[in-house]
């Protein structure tokens, strides 16, 4: 298996490689080398294109903020707040019903010591239903999810955050569902043993022993919902992607170095932020 | 406050804690939804979007095999199966093409950023690692759509500005996390070697590198498929993938075309995910 699937793989990168238009001496072409030139002229912060007026930089830096950096940045961590919450909550619960230790007749309790009935296929079914509808929201990518809402919500932050909510509660019901399949099951097992139904179970039990562990996938998730979040906005939602996208049809290269700076230092904030979020967690929880 | 719950025993204490992470989450979306000022009405479609919305989730049930009539169709157009797999291999390609040239300079830079890679060489060589890591970092704060937008800005529509705007941010990606996986690996083949006197790089050559091998390549999958889902989402751009036919059949309103295309590629994720699921098994054992 592992070799024919070594031998599958280098097959697909010749093809892709051998029988395709990529082409990077393309990118040097003449053409391309005018293009760039004229790219770069335009590139060069406004103040500093007139020589000897550096000064007037940081001015220029506060009006580019005052105009779209902040509004953009906050915009772009609000929605991606908001959608990791709710991400947060649906995949809580996808990933419980996902989970086939929790989801058979006897939870915990191993199929041949549970004796008779122990497996329940009406429930066996609801999990595996459950994780093939992960597998579905997180295909499609958030980009094409916002692109499809929008179309039928209008205008405004909502179609970001449900399409980010929509494929990150795919991707956290998932690893939910692994992180309750991976639970040390003695005391559980215990709890179901005494007679708890699965309601307690999963409520006593199950949701306090899990939360460490899905906490760090949460906060994981929400740096990439902040990276995400960014770009939505070219669709035409306000965040920082809007602005970005607004001076590319100006030809305001500037501005659009600047405003794509600016998404990579809030990546970077986000980043650090659940890093020591996870870091914390380790420790604590 | 705090000390009642210390007397209430180790149980009190992190469950006290759990229920601050809980609040303060909570806590922070509700922040967030009042900071953007949304309401529930961004929810509802109005008018002509809640026409499109009872089409477009009905046209999920009969998705297109040949083209939707109405439309303008070219001449030479080809059958209409033939284009979808036409926009799926030019999202494999680019995905394909993208990930193996990520996989060599991640392998390249991801050791360089390792610790152990330059343990026992001087201190001033800690300048080099650091700088590595900076640029990494860099390189993956920006989103692949981003770069789209610049190169695309810089140097105009190009099949190897695609794939080099995926390369860009998933080679940080996968550098920083092989990085992190060699300074994880277990450490006692590595002294085995150095005890018998094996030179540092041998040691690394043949210790640890082997060891985190299968990790390597099981991360290297996962970030396949997230690149099929980025190289997707370029088409919007107007390269030749999946997306811009989606798009473009989006705004004719073909929505059995739309949802011919999402199947698609939801096929292909399927089709991932079952492959890495088996080698994952294999790599376990």
């Amino acid at each position: 298996m592992l070799q024919i699937s070594g031998w599958i793989a280098l097959g697909l990168i010749a093809l892709a490689w051998i029988f395709s238009d990529i082409d990077f001496a393309d990118l040097f072409s003449a053409r391309r080398m005018d293009n760039f030139s004229r790219f770069a002229e335009r590139a060069l912060p406004d103040p500093l294109r007139q020589p000897g007026d550096g000064a007037s930089l940081g001015a220029w830096v506060t009006e580019q903020m005052n105009l779209y950096g902040w509004r953009g940045m906050g915009a772009t961590l609000g929605i991606s707040v908001i959608a990791i919450v709710l991400a947060g909550g649906i995949g809580s619960i996808l990933g419980a019903f996902g989970a086939r230790n929790l989801m058979s007749a006897h939870p915990f309790v191993p199929h041949a010591t549970a004796g008779h009935g122990a497996c329940n296929h009406a429930l066996d079914h609801v999990a595996q239903a459950v994780r093939i509808l992960c597998i579905l929201l997180r295909a499609i990518p958030e980009y094409i999810w916002a692109y499809l809402l929008l179309a039928m919500l209008g205008s405004s932050a909502w179609p970001a955050i449900l399409a980010l909510a929509i494929h990150n509660s795919g991707i956290l019901g998932r690893l939910g569902g692994e992180t309750i399949e991976n639970l040390p099951s003695e005391p559980l097992r215990a709890m179901s043993m005494a007679g708890a139904t699965r309601k307690e179970i999963t409520i006593a039990g199950v949701f306090p022993m899990a939360l460490g562990r899905y906490l760090l996938y949460f906060f994981y998730r929400f740096e990439t919902c902040v990276r995400e979040a960014t770009v939505l906005g070219m669709l035409g939602i306000v965040s920082l992607g809007y602005y970005i996208s607004e001076s590319r049809a100006h030809d305001q290269y500037d501005e659009l170095i600047f405003l794509v700076i600016l998404g990579g230092v809030l990546v970077m904030f986000a980043d650090i932020l659940s890093d020591l979020a996870r870091r914390w967690l380790r420790r604590s929880v | 406050m705090a000390r009642a719950a210390d007397f209430a025993g180790l149980g009190g204490k992190e469950s006290s804690h759990r229920v601050r992470v809980l609040t303060g989450i909570l806590a922070a979306g509700i922040l967030a939804f009042l900071g953007l000022g949304l309401d529930g009405s961004g929810l509802l479609s109005k008018g002509d979007g809640a026409v499109l919305v009872r089409e477009f989730f009905v046209a999920a049930l009969q998705p297109a095999l040949d083209y939707e009539s109405g439309g303008y169709l070219p001449a030479d157009a080809p059958p209409f199966l033939l284009k979808v797999a036409k926009g799926l291999w030019g999202t494999l390609v680019y995905a394909i093409a993208a990930i193996s040239l990520s996989f060599v300079f991640g392998m390249l830079l991801g050791v360089l950023a390792s610790e152990s890679f330059w343990a026992t060489r001087g201190k001033a060589w800690g300048v080099v690692r650091w700088s590595i890591r900076i640029s990494l970092t860099a390189m993956r704060s920006i989103h692949e759509l981003l770069w789209a937008l610049l190169l695309l800005a810089a140097l105009g529509l190009s099949p190897a500005a695609a794939v080099l705007a995926i390369f860009i941010p998933y080679t940080g990606t996968l550098a920083k996390v092989f990085s992190e996986m060699l300074d994880e690996s277990d450490p006692r083949p590595s002294y085995a070697l150095s005890q018998i006197g094996a030179s540092q790089s041998r040691v690394f050559l043949f210790a640890r590198l082997p060891r985190t091998l299968p990790d390597i390549a099981a991360y290297t999958f996962y970030r396949f498929e997230c690149a099929v889902r980025s190289s997707a989402v370029l088409g919007f751009f107007g390269f030749t993938t999946v997306g811009l036919y989606l798009k473009q059949s989006f705004e004719n309103l073909h929505y059995h075309e739309v949802w011919t295309y999402l199947y698609a590629l939801i096929l292909v994720v399927l089709v991932l995910e079952a492959w890495s699921a088996q080698l994952r098994r294999r790599f376990v054992v």
